[in-house]
């Protein structure tokens, strides 16, 4: 009875919600007050697939829905990213009959990496994706393994662990599971990869099992690469998927010696995120035809690059989780690999859109060296961490000649608006990307 | 001038820019004529404490954290000898954990550490992340940072700051509030605070304090002014208005 009137009231309040354009948590929250055990009654589909990690999450569920969604499989997934136990719970009684049996084939769900333990303390996924572990939002997450270890704990033996082979700190979660229900994803070395370390800090120097000197043969990006602890043995496992070569430059990648990709964003995040999605959808029982016709030249609903015209520059915005370095490089690096004459502007006005703080220490996680290069003209740093961003780019090698300093976004806004035709580059947070928006005309 | 600087472990204690603490005081030290040479060491390797005049070490992981202490322990008498010969030593984050007499981590295991000082933390399972405004007598005007602390640290006599909003203190908990708004921990020439990150570059005040004290244990005369740095006050200032404005209204 409790569960019947928690789907009536989730429904109810959904519908309203719908109708008021109200957040997606709300349903649950109210519907877990009538019944605290709902998820742990309600009948779910045969398959649950849950993804999480530190990036890529949203990008790896949609396209995983997709891939999914062609191959018939009706699939019921959290794409408001509401991956909290609350949005869940919306997601799952929405879905639900009366009796409480959900519809659909596959359940899948973008879960939040602290809070996933909250989620399958009721149910288990039956395959549960980790894409990577790395420095996001230490404001609220503390530290990689601190997630790690609440991660850990959403982790259960009947699970299909679908593990990031090049990533240290997420491969140790196969270290108590039962090998057979480990599958591994991983990038072979190929044209993207370095022998030497590029970053400002380096979180797979040390090895996460012993803390022995991990020796590395080669890095993808950040920590991401082919590594061995020579004191414990800890070490990158083999891969049962894998993106056996690359072009990053012309977009095409082969997945497991015999599938062309091409590749509508040129990025390495897109090659890890395709190469999750196709994993755990071959293990789905998705035909290698069919992954591929959707997979390639696929273009993400939640893009996160804007194109726009400000006065006589052509401008794109670069979507750079503030408090997440490695977004931040990567679109850096994205601007330094254009090779055309242009100017940078770098907002840091509010750090959340969720919470306030006034902690900038990110800032010095950020490999800003990257825009040391000759078609970078100029460097404008603007909002109300400004200074913060200032002090950061003294101890870049970056000429101070090209750096401009100013709190007032407009300003900077009208400034460009008035001089110069070269690109121009933006690169900010969803909490301060709109500020700078509001004074654009936007492509398309 | 010359200094010798030693920066233990910034290959994994340094999880929230803590490396920053030593280039901004370098370039402070390098402002005013000093020939600043940074030495790093590794866990893997012996720390040259006998030429050091600056001892630093960031925060880690609380794992990274038990590795540190028990590469540092076999050089405790080394360090030890530092301090007392004038070197200057900054501990930040749950570095300043080491310099107490024990961590005790949440499986209830004891970590005996350094035993600079009888002061001794308790990790628990929760972390309780904070913007942090203080003050100190050592200097005028608000401290800034952030901390990130998963631990109590109880026993401190001589802290370094009096919190004034976003934490208790040295317990770190709001739901251990002791009472006491004491955090960090000075002594000498070590100071150590829980705050996170670069917390000179939030504090230039702070970074003055630590030229003078290394000018005077040199013996060298310190100029009438210290060394502005662009940007850094006004980081300072956006930083403080931030926290002690609407957010802290009422500490």
């Amino acid at each position: 009875m409790k569960l019947f009137l928690a789907v009536i009231l989730c429904k109810l309040l959904r519908f309203i919600g719908g109708l008021v354009g109200k957040g997606s948590s709300l349903p649950g929250q109210f519907a877990l007050k009538v019944c605290p055990d709902a998820l742990g009654r309600v009948k779910l589909p045969p398959h649950i697939i849950a993804v999480t990690g530190s990036n890529g999450k949203t990008s790896t569920v949609e396209m995983i829905a997709s891939i999914l969604a062609a191959d018939g499989r009706k699939v019921v997934y959290n794409k408001e990213g509401s991956n909290q136990i609350e949005g869940v719970t919306t997601l799952i009684l929405s879905n639900c009959s009366l009796g409480g049996k959900m519809r659909g084939d596959v359940l899948l769900l973008e879960s939040d990496e602290r809070y996933a333990r909250h989620t399958f303390k009721w149910f288990h996924p039956t395959h549960f994706v980790i894409t990577n572990l790395y420095r996001d939002q230490l404001t609220r997450n503390g530290h990689p393994e601190w997630v790690y270890d609440a991660v850990k704990a959403a982790v259960f033996p009947e699970t299909t662990l679908v593990l990031n082979a090049d990533d240290p700190l997420v491969s140790c979660f196969a270290r108590d599971h039962d090998p057979a229900k480990v599958k591994w994803f991983g990038l072979d070395q190929c044209s993207v990869s370095a022998k030497e370390h590029r970053g400002v800090y380096h979180d797979g120097a040390r090895c996460p099992v012993c803390k022995g000197r991990m020796e590395y043969s080669c890095y993808h990006y950040a920590h991401i690469g082919h590594y061995a602890c020579p004191s414990c043995g800890h070490r990158r496992h083999d891969t049962d998927f894998a993106v056996t070569a690359l072009d990053l430059k012309e977009g095409r990648l082969v997945i497991n010696g015999e599938t062309e990709i091409s590749l509508a964003f040129k990025s390495i995040y897109n090659v890890y995120n395709i190469l999750a999605a196709w994993s755990v959808c071959a293990l789905a029982g998705v035909d290698r035809a069919a992954m591929a016709g959707v997979i390639n030249n696929y273009m993400l609903k939640n893009g996160r690059m804007i194109t726009f015209r400000l006065g006589n520059h052509q401008g794109t915005l670069l979507t750079s989780k503030h408090e997440n370095s490695v977004a931040y490089d990567t679109n850096l690096g994205y601007i330094a690999d254009t090779g055309k004459p242009c100017t940078v502007l770098v907002i840091v006005d509010a750090i959340s859109r969720k919470y306030f703080t006034g902690e900038t220490s990110w800032l010095w996680d950020i490999d800003f060296d990257r825009l040391n290069c000759g078609h970078v003209r100029k460097v404008m740093l603007y909002g109300k961490y400004c200074n913060d961003l200032a002090v950061r780019f003294k101890y870049s090698h970056i000429p101070a000649d090209k750096i401009e300093v100013g709190e007032d976004i407009p300003t900077a806004a009208a400034y460009l608006k008035e001089n110069g035709d070269e690109d121009v580059y933006v690169v900010t947070c969803f909490s301060d990307r709109d500020k700078l928006l509001a004074h654009v005309e936007r492509d398309g | 001038m010359e200094l010798t600087f030693l920066h233990l472990y910034p290959d994994c204690m340094s999880l929230y820019g803590e490396y920053a603490n030593v280039m901004v005081l370098r370039r402070h030290l390098e402002a005013m004529g000093a020939a600043v040479t940074v030495q790093t060491a590794l866990f893997e390797d012996a720390p040259d404490f006998e030429h050091a005049d600056f001892i630093y070490m960031g925060a880690g992981t609380e794992r990274t954290q038990k590795a540190a202490l028990t590469a540092l322990l076999p050089h405790k008498e080394a360090f030890q000898a530092a301090v007392d010969r004038g070197a200057v030593a900054l501990f930040t984050g749950n570095a300043m954990e080491l310099l107490g007499a024990s961590v005790t981590d949440a499986a209830g295991r004891v970590w005996p550490c350094l035993g600079f000082a009888g002061f001794t933390t308790v990790e628990h399972d929760c972390r309780y992340p904070c913007d942090v405004v203080a003050c100190t007598d050592l200097w005028e005007g608000d401290v800034v940072g952030f901390m990130n602390k998963c631990s109590a640290t109880l026993g401190v006599d001589t802290p370094l700051f009096r919190v004034e909003a976003g934490t208790p203190g040295n317990t770190g908990n709001p739901d251990q509030d002791d009472g006491d708004d004491g955090e960090g921990y000075v002594s000498g020439g070590v100071f150590a605070t829980h705050l996170t990150g670069p917390v000179l570059v939030k504090n230039p005040a702070f970074t003055d304090l630590l030229i003078r004290r290394i000018f005077t244990a040199k013996g060298w005369e310190l100029p009438e002014t210290l060394p502005v740095l662009p940007y850094e006050k006004e980081a300072h200032e956006a930083t403080v208005k931030g926290l002690v404005g609407p957010r802290y209204a009422g500490g």
